[in-house]
């Protein structure tokens, strides 16, 4: 490799969060801005899609992307992107798995720009513009980056926490490289980083957040909150169970676990406990199960487009 | 027949068809399933037989293996829990590894079920889907354990004795725990034996005292299990022995303690038609032969509260120090013998069981009957002592009643109430005896004859009916009923009213049954590994069922029963080591968190939590509950891996196959 690897840094459909993600690195950002060339990031240099474009194929040593694929601008940069780059990493959960924006897949592209515009609202080119200048087309529904281009690594969370991008920018820039595909997570659930004790397993009440102060040292699952942390990939240093919230899954599920909920559903069936044995006790532990609230939204928080593909015509 | 496209690289699976006589090839077209397995991706040999069990098909089986270099074997047949074991060591015979070798039952789950076209079609699925698991199926060996040398069998009634001398005269040491403070169980409470009319002691007192010399069998009389864990040959059992206050070696039977015990409560042995004092002895013939101080009820334990028993005994048998005692043991095999109890009767409000006194229940006539009993063997009802000239007997009472009470049959009350009939006949000559029955069920040695003899020798007046109402009139007790037979409507003005009461399992038996992870049936007695063919096995591997803790049952049976579960452990006992299925639960290292959800979901505890969960393959059954709760994907069945089931759930649906995997 000649001179300073070139990187690129760009976001689709997010929320802003992943640029900023890479400040918690701390003084070790100095030295990794001090080993690369930032050749394309419209959140911190003044570079345009006229620049890239100029930029023969390949030039770019890595882009990586943030954001889930929401328009069709998004997926023609991301291509312009592939082309432009030998390496493309998805660069948080919206990349990685649709994330949080993937959830208005819930509801249809007609759905969301007649609650967003109102009805009989027509998208207009601004006062004195071009129909070229009208917003771009929103696609059918959100998508990850995987869905468009061929993705070499994934640096997941939401927003990738330090303890991950570091690792890829020390692959990177030692030139020492996984395997194509890989992620820069623990292949091991977050229990495993996870400080709480596990005394007795099992569920006998269904809590959000908000309704309780969970004990400091006991499992949250083992105190009615619903957390994925045995369905997600470490790597965090299990952050949110250590300061008292349950984990979301924003890193995503383990390799092994496949469909999150689906692996989730399982484990909370499993556990869950109320009334004496018997065919009782399964209406009993029906009706804990039930006020969960929002299944869908908890289960797939980051991961619904990957895991849910659209079913409805319109 | 060969496959005529087979594939030099990937797996050589071999499949044969049975035609189990026209069990399977009644409704399944076995040539065609032949057909289509020929064809099917990886088989390389596909082959019928009219009975593949037979010495001939297993030979096919083995020639195949050799002649084929098959690399897997599907048997498409009947239930795996019938043959899968005799082909696996066909298999192993022509040395294919035996867990190469899978069951595709198309008899119980398809041809026995199904009538048609498509019975054939979903034959072909069945088998087509053991043949993907197969392709990922690993060669295991199964794994080798030693084993403890001892037995233990819970309950002294006559099945656990029984259980306990034959395990000790084949030379293993027992273990005998009883829960009361003697062995016997209800044998030892009733009076003389159907159809032969033994006394009931004199033929089960011997049992008792050999069990108690015998120089193998520990007894532990009041003594509960506490704890078991462990598994098949290594089952670590905690007892909890109660104090007795008395040393057994010293107590002489004198009874002056008993005398002097200012308490009197009702005597359990004699179902509470006598008192008894704090400090006792269930029955004269006891095992072991000394009293026991009942601490609930004693005044306290205290020399300076009372003391008077320990004050007259010249022995110094007494000890208010003795303490409670814990006892482990290492044991190899179980036999849970611990009986029934009577269906409460004062459940039965329409029989004014409970209320009227000179209703009873079976085993309170059994004590008035015995000469050991409260009244020396004269019948003479609880409410005033009187000689009861007409005496009413109701058969299946709590029983065969699934609206109000149990829905089985006790199986032993036509035999006993016939019983207890011509031996209150034989006691009261001038007495009048009458038995509503719904059916007379005398199936047994002679028994048709005992009910006949007593219906013609003894004039004992055989009603069919039930009995609508029960109630106190004066000193009579009133019985109304209808003999279905006439159509009449009867009542009797009688002066006793005998109830043969619903056998039911004895309390906390499903407490006990919960501790060693056994299971009990809807009604609560202890539950068979199959109802035909393992009656003696519970669905534990090591723990064997006797007596009627298992369902009702007669003394032959019992005795029977504890004779056959004791062969079974001896032959655990005399096994120099014991295998256990490598088919478990394994947990991937690598991705296992230690997240802990599966550790309580595992019926047998064979998991325990820690940096990663670590399955005890010897406590392992195999039953997948872990697999499926696992969050993870860390734990896996070996040959059941999710990859596996997904492979078989695709082909049974028709999905075309991969070519070049497995």
């Amino acid at each position: 490799m000649r001179g300073k690897p070139k990187l690129a840094v760009y976001w689709t459909g997010g929320c802003g969060g992943c640029d900023v993600s890479f400040l918690e690195l701390g003084p070790a950002l100095l030295d990794v801005l001090s080993q690369v060339e930032i050749v394309f990031w419209p959140a911190l240099v003044d570079t345009k899609r006229a620049d890239l474009e100029e930029l023969p194929p390949r030039s770019i040593t890595a882009t990586l992307v943030n954001g889930t694929l929401r328009t069709e601008e998004n997926v023609e940069m991301v291509r312009l992107l592939r082309e432009k780059s030998q390496l493309v990493v998805a660069f948080g959960a919206c990349a990685h798995l649709g994330g949080v924006p993937g959830l208005a897949n819930l509801a249809s592209r007609e759905e969301i720009l007649r609650t967003v515009t109102g009805n009989g609202f027509r998208l207009a080119p601004p006062p004195g513009g071009d129909a070229e200048d009208s917003p771009p087309e929103l696609l059918g529904a959100a998508r990850p980056l995987a869905d468009e281009v061929a993705v070499d690594y994934t640096v997941p969370g939401c927003p990738p926490m330090p303890s991950l991008i570091g690792p890829f920018f020390e692959a990177l820039l030692s030139g020492d490289l996984p395997d194509p595909g890989h992620v820069f997570a623990q292949e091991q659930a977050l229990c495993k980083e996870c400080p709480r004790t596990r005394e007795d397993r099992k569920l006998t009440k269904v809590l959000r957040p908000h309704e309780a102060l969970p004990d400091p040292q006991e499992c949250l699952l083992d105190q009615g909150m619903i957390c994925m942390g045995p369905v997600t990939r470490g790597g965090c240093g299990a952050a949110c169970p250590k300061a008292g919230m349950p984990c979301t899954g924003c890193v995503g599920p383990t390799p092994e676990a496949g469909d999150p909920a689906l692996a989730m559903i399982a484990a909370l069936g499993s556990l869950v406990r109320a009334g004496d044995e018997g065919p009782a006790a399964f209406a009993a532990e029906d009706r804990v199960l039930d006020t969960l609230v929002d299944p869908l939204g908890t289960f797939y928080k980051y991961s619904l487009p990957v895991y849910v593909r659209a079913r409805r015509a319109a | 027949m060969p496959n005529p496209r087979p594939d030099a690289r990937g797996p050589r699976i071999g499949v044969f068809v049975c035609h189990c006589g026209k069990n399977i090839a009644g409704t399944v077209e076995v040539e065609r399933v032949v057909e289509a397995l020929a064809r099917h991706p990886g088989v390389v040999y596909a082959a019928r037989h009219e009975y593949m069990c037979s010495d001939p098909g297993q030979d096919l089986i083995k020639r195949a293996i050799k002649d084929h270099r098959l690399t897997g074997v599907v048997v498409a047949a009947c239930s795996p829990t019938m043959h899968e074991t005799t082909f696996r060591n066909a298999a192993e015979e022509a040395g294919l590894n035996p867990y190469l070798l899978e069951i595709a039952n198309i008899r119980e789950g398809c041809s026995w079920v199904h009538e048609g076209p498509e019975t054939t079609d979903k034959a072909i699925r069945i088998a087509r889907a053991a043949v993907e698991k197969v392709k990922g199926n690993h060669p295991l060996a199964p794994t080798e354990v030693g084993h403890a040398d001892k037995c233990l069998v819970i309950g002294g009634g006559v099945s656990g004795i029984q259980a306990a001398l034959d395990v000790a005269n084949a030379g293993y040491e027992v273990v005998l725990v009883e829960r009361s403070p003697s062995i016997g169980g209800r044998m030892a409470q009733l009076s003389e034996t159907f159809p032969t009319l033994d006394c009931s002691q004199c033929i089960l007192t011997p049992k008792m005292v050999e069990a108690a010399r015998h120089p193998k069998i520990r007894l532990l009389t009041y003594a509960e299990v506490e704890s078991v864990s462990g598994y098949l040959g290594n089952y670590h059992v905690v007892i909890r022995k109660k104090p007795t206050y008395v040393d057994p070696d010293k107590c002489n039977l004198c009874g002056d303690c008993a005398k002097v015990c200012p308490v009197r409560v009702p005597d359990e042995f004699n179902r509470g038609l006598s008192p008894r004092a704090a400090i006792y002895v269930p029955f004269p013939q006891a095992v072991p032969s000394s009293y026991t101080l009942d601490e609930e009820h004693c005044l306290g334990l205290n020399p300076l509260r009372c003391g008077e028993c320990a004050k007259v005994c010249t022995v110094g048998a007494i000890n208010y120090d003795m303490r409670e005692e814990r006892i482990e043991e290492d044991v190899a095999a179980i036999v849970v013998a611990t009986g029934y109890d009577l269906y409460g009767k004062e459940r039965m409000t329409e029989y004014g069981a409970g209320t009227v006194p000179d209703v009873i229940d079976a085993l309170e006539f059994e004590r008035l009957l015995s000469a050991g009993g409260p009244t020396r063997g004269e019948v003479r009802r609880p409410s005033d002592g009187k000689v009861p000239k007409e005496v009413v007997f109701i058969q299946c009472s709590g029983s065969r009643d699934p609206e109000l009470h149990k829905p089985y049959c006790s199986k032993i009350c036509c035999m006993y109430t016939a019983k207890h009939a011509l031996l209150y006949r034989h006691s009261v000559h001038d007495g009048t005896a009458y038995i509503f029955y719904i059916d007379i069920r005398a199936g047994g040695k002679e028994y048709e004859e005992f009910v006949v003899r007593a219906m013609e020798d003894e004039r004992i007046l055989y009603l069919r009916g039930k009995v609508a109402k029960v109630y106190r009139d004066g000193d009579k007790v009133i019985v109304w009923g209808v003999d279905t037979l006439t159509g009449k409507r009867i009542e009797v003005a009688a002066d006793l009213v005998v109830l043969a009461q619903a056998m039911v399992p004895s309390v906390g038996t499903e407490e006990l049954a919960r501790k060693l992870h056994i299971a009990c049936g809807g009604e609560g007695f202890l539950k068979e590994a199959h109802p035909k063919l393992r009656p003696l096995e519970a669905l534990t591997a090591g723990i064997f069922l006797a007596g009627a803790a298992h369902g009702p049952k007669d003394i032959p049976e019992a005795v029977a029963q504890g004779s056959g579960a004791a062969a079974k452990a001896i032959a655990i006992l005399s096994s120099p080591t014991l295998t256990h299925s490598p088919e478990v639960a394994e947990v991937d290292e690598d991705l296992c968190s230690g997240c802990a959800v599966c550790v309580p979901q595992c019926p047998y505890g064979a998991i325990s939590p820690g940096e990663v969960a670590h399955v005890n393959e010897l406590l392992c059954e195999g039953c997948g509950t872990c697999v499926a709760a696992c969050p993870s994907g860390a734990m896996r069945m070996r040959n059941q891996t999710d990859d596996q089931v997904k492979r078989m759930i695709r082909v049974a649906l028709g999905e075309p196959v991969e070519v070049g995997r497995g």
